[in-house]
């Protein structure tokens, strides 16, 4: 992340607790289990928390980190282990019991009654009240004031929280921890749904928190993130505790290998050979528009390339993906595959033209939570997989488990039920519902949102293997890089207006900040947007 | 940080939505029209719709249904059914009239147990769904099937018919019969106290939901239970008391209808739970819980009283009520929907 160079929040607030201090941590747990059936999510893990640090949590995908988070925010008892708060033994049965000892969390899958409004939600458990009655307008008002402190005074308290995106949503989330006053706030991949300016927002609070006093507990996928605001860092794995109390700075490679006992080399992709056939157009959107959403969209994406889409969140790359695979009816403009213009707003018709969408949301419109993984792979593909209306099982369950074991789901069971995962897992199935099934276009949105280095890297591989194999590629995602790094072309998009339409090597991550953020990058860069879009 | 205060995201930058949209977003707008629709159909139609004592007809109707909507509406926005709310009326009333009638009790003792039996079975009701984590649409099934039997067996069992009578000649008949079941003059027009009753619960109800902690919690566990349990809503307990709510609701319909009708049938009440939920979604209540009004079930009943009165003023045959309902609730429905895509359209 560029900005990072001069954050002000690169001051760690960790560093500054005295030897006193150090001496006695605000929370310290030991040999915490917790077993689920057939899976032991927690097997001895130890963690320790100082005053005013933020404590990194590291682990990959099921190592068991949510798990430990729901220990300590009373919503999961264990089985064994101690918790001690500030040196005396704590018994966390309920979430109240945390809320009440001061430990706010913020879980991993957005956890508001999406029917209440903003104010509602933030104090909800705590209402403002006076005898019994809700004393709203006091609750309005200090919704707003926390809306403001976390720079997003646009959104009003009286808002349906169900109405907004997914980073307004993490904000009231936020706001909601930081109206418990908590001495301890736990905040399980807050950025994983955040774009870059509202991630630098969110760690400017995380560092204010801290040098209040307030110790933070926090879990990324992002490693860079970790250097950025972290403190000291406990490693997780199959739910022990590998490594605790390392300081922050510890390099990259050290912590990975420490997560998955082996060797990942680059975070991001590496540019390969570009597999794109110019002469083969297979997506074609023209002047693709929803009013309010984006404007004038158009892009070729031709067999093997890899488009990728950049932006911040709210600028309306989801809205065009869905608009594309046929899930909204667009106002004006064409989708076509192969030359074949689509039905606008038919899902089954882009289906059939082979487009496939790997949605952002995975728990509302990607799973079915209550099926087992592999029912959940090959539920696009139902067709191949049954002859007369009988679907053949056996084969199901080993195509899906070959994707699930590419993409390494774990535990590597497919007969669980997607449910029971942890969230990394969850999106790898949504992605392999699409790999099985095979299409000609597919877009993917954020595909690694929550998803840890090793398996992201799988991931890549995945997509590159789809392009050599002809496929379309489009993808949406709010790390610059990886945009970059996996994509041949990239499109810049702010407040749904197509910015830049440029080869992926002739950008710099720097540059797609700057239109992303400014509008307008060097003017040679508009030049040759201009020209790219002519 | 000065990057995030220049580029917010886009689509939370809508300005405030004008009086015309904010109207369109409460839940009960739909039941609304349709109760105004329905008003000006039958006072044009017929001639006795408008008159004082056609006024208190289908208010009277649509009080006792009210009274049982509004509590169904607070249950069905806190994400519950309750099956058993019909025969509760029955039950209730076969309670008070039994132990008066045949146990010579005096009529406001017999109205206590029969009001501590209610209260029993509600919470009988919620802790069984909390507990078992069941669908509240099987477990009140079995409680109304569980209150059908016993309404007829016991009744049958004590009195050797399938009804309980003479309630007129027991003690303390006429104190209570003032408080449940008196008429008032107003304008020259006897009303029934049922009415006073209705929009008293009404009132109280909307008040809770609207105004008060409790209220945010009834919205709170019907959008999304767990998410509330995790912020500490006691989830359990508000439930509970919702289903002892409906069943206290089914107690004061049921001492109305005994202390008026002086009688009770064993076999009353069945199929009364389905109407109860017709009024409440007519009045904006979601299936799926979590979006609903108290006054919109009010509303919702106010139209079942009107319609099946109005029919009966306008001298059609009372068969046509039914076609008349299915197609009130679909129009509600479809009207309370369309808005709602409208208002989420504009909010966006
Ligand atoms: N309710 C549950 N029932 C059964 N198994 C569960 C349940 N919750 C978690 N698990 C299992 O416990 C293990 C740890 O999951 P957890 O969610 O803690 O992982 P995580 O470290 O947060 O992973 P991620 O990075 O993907 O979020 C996983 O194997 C998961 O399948
Ligand atoms: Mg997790």
């Amino acid at each position: 992340m560029t900005a990072g160079a001069d954050d002000p929040v690169l001051a760690h607030p960790g560093q500054d607790v005295g030897p006193d201090d150090l001496g006695q941590p605000l929370l310290r747990m030991t040999g915490i289990v917790k077993e689920f059936p057939g899976v032991r999510a927690l097997d001895g893990v130890e963690l320790s928390v100082l005053p005013g640090e933020v404590h990194c949590l590291l682990g990959q995908n099921g190592a068991g980190k949510s798990t430990l988070i729901k220990v300590l925010a009373g919503a999961h008892r264990p089985d064994h282990g101690e918790i001690l708060w500030r040196g005396e033994p704590a018994v966390l049965a309920s979430p109240v019991a945390a809320l009440r000892l001061g430990i706010a969390t913020m879980y991993q899958e957005l956890d508001l009654v999406p029917g209440l409004s903003v104010a509602e939600n933030v104090f909800l458990g705590h209402e403002r009240s006076r005898f019994g009655f809700s004393r709203r307008g006091a609750a309005r008002a200090e919704a707003a004031a926390l809306m403001r402190r976390l720079g997003h005074a646009e959104i009003p308290p009286e808002r349906e929280v169900g109405l907004l995106s997914a980073a307004g949503q993490q904000l009231v989330s936020m706001a909601r921890a930081l109206a418990h006053d908590a001495r301890l706030i736990v905040m399980d991949e807050p950025t994983a749904a955040l774009a870059s300016d509202e991630v630098d927002n969110l760690f400017r609070i995380v560092g204010e928190l801290a040098a209040d006093g307030v110790s933070v507990v926090y879990i990324s996928h992002r490693l860079e993130e970790i250097r950025r605001i972290g403190s000291r860092v406990t490693v997780l794995k199959d739910g022990r505790t590998v490594a605790s109390g390392l300081p922050a700075g510890t390099p990259t490679g050290e912590l990975v290998n420490l997560m998955s006992g082996r060797q990942v080399s680059t975070v991001f992709p590496v540019r390969e050979e570009s597999a794109a056939d110019e002469r083969v157009e297979v997506l074609k959107v023209e002047g693709l528009t929803r009013a309010g959403e984006f404007a004038d969209v158009s892009f070729t994406v031709h067999a093997g390339e890899v488009l990728g889409i950049a932006g911040l969140v709210g600028a309306g790359r989801s809205e065009i993906l869905e608009t594309v695979f046929g899930a909204r009816r667009p106002d004006a403009g064409t989708v076509s595959v192969d030359g074949v213009r689509l039905k606008p707003g038919s899902v089954s018709a882009a289906v059939k033209a082979g487009i496939g969408l790997a949605p952002e949301e995975r728990k509302s419109q990607g799973l079915l939570l209550d099926l087992p993984v592999a029912h959940n792979v090959t539920l696009a593909s139902l067709g191949t997989y049954s002859t007369a209306g009988f679907t053949d099982r056996a084969r199901e369950m080993a195509d899906s488990r070959a994707v699930l074991e590419k993409l390494e789901l774990r535990p590597a069971d497919p007969r669980r039920l997607v449910g029971t995962f942890s969230g990394g897992n969850q999106q790898k199935a949504v992605v392999a519902r699409w790999l099985v099934r095979g299409c000609r276009v597919l877009l993917l949105d954020e595909p690694t949102r929550g998803v840890d280095v090793g398996a992201r890297a799988e991931l890549y591989r995945l997509v590159h293997e789809l392009a050599a194999d002809g496929v379309a590629v489009v993808l949406v995602s709010s790390e610059v890089p990886e945009v970059l790094g996996l994509a041949d072309r990239v499109l810049v998009l702010r407040e749904g207006e197509v910015l830049a339409d440029r080869p992926a090597a002739e950008l710099t991550e720097a540059d797609v900040l700057d239109i992303v953020m400014e509008g307008s990058a060097a003017t040679e860069l508009a030049g040759v947007a201009e020209e790219a879009s002519s | 940080m000065s990057v995030a205060a220049q580029a917010p995201p886009a689509d939370e930058r809508v300005g405030k939505p004008g009086v015309l949209d904010r109207l369109v977003v409460r839940p009960e707008i739909g039941s609304l029209l349709g109760a105004l629709l329905v008003f000006l159909f039958f006072s044009v139609v017929t001639e006795q719709f408008l008159s004082p004592g056609g006024v208190a007809t289908w208010l009277d109707d649509a009080s006792t249904l009210g009274i049982m909507a509004v509590a169904v509406s607070l249950l069905m926005i806190g994400g519950e059914f309750d099956l058993s709310a019909g025969v509760m009326t029955a039950s209730t009333a076969l309670v008070t009239a039994i132990l008066s009638t045949q146990l010579g009790w005096n009529v406001w003792l017999a109205l206590l147990v029969s009001l501590l039996f209610a209260l029993g079975v509600g919470a009988l009701n919620g802790w069984l769904v909390m507990r078992t984590g069941l669908p509240s649409f099987i477990v009140t099934l079995g409680t109304f099937l569980a209150l059908q039997g016993l309404n007829l067996g016991i009744t049958r069992a004590v009195t050797g018919t399938v009804q309980v009578s003479g309630m007129r000649s027991t003690d303390g008949y006429s104190s209570a019969g003032f408080l449940f079941a008196s008429t008032f003059t107003f304008g020259g027009t006897s009303f029934y106290i049922s009415i006073v009753w209705w929009i008293l619960f009404t009132v109280v109800a909307s008040t809770v939901l609207v105004r008060t902690r409790f209220g945010n919690w009834i919205f709170a566990v019907g959008g999304s239970a767990l998410s509330s349990r995790a912020v500490g809503v006691p989830v359990m307990r508000t439930k509970i008391f919702l289903f002892m709510t409906t069943a206290f609701a089914a107690w004061l319909v049921g001492s109305i209808n005994i202390l008026r009708f002086t009688s009770v049938q064993a076999n009353q009440g069945i199929g009364l739970e389905f109407q109860f939920i017709i009024a409440a979604v007519i009045g904006g209540c979601l299936l799926t819980g979590g979006f609903g009004s108290a006054v919109g079930a009010a509303i919702g009943a106010l139209i079942f009283g009107m319609a099946r009165q109005g029919i009966v003023y306008a001298n059609w045959n009372s068969d046509w009520f039914q076609l008349f309902l299915g197609v009130m609730l679909l129009s509600a429905v479809l009207v309370n929907n369309a808005l709602r895509r409208r208002a989420e359209r504009v909010r966006r």
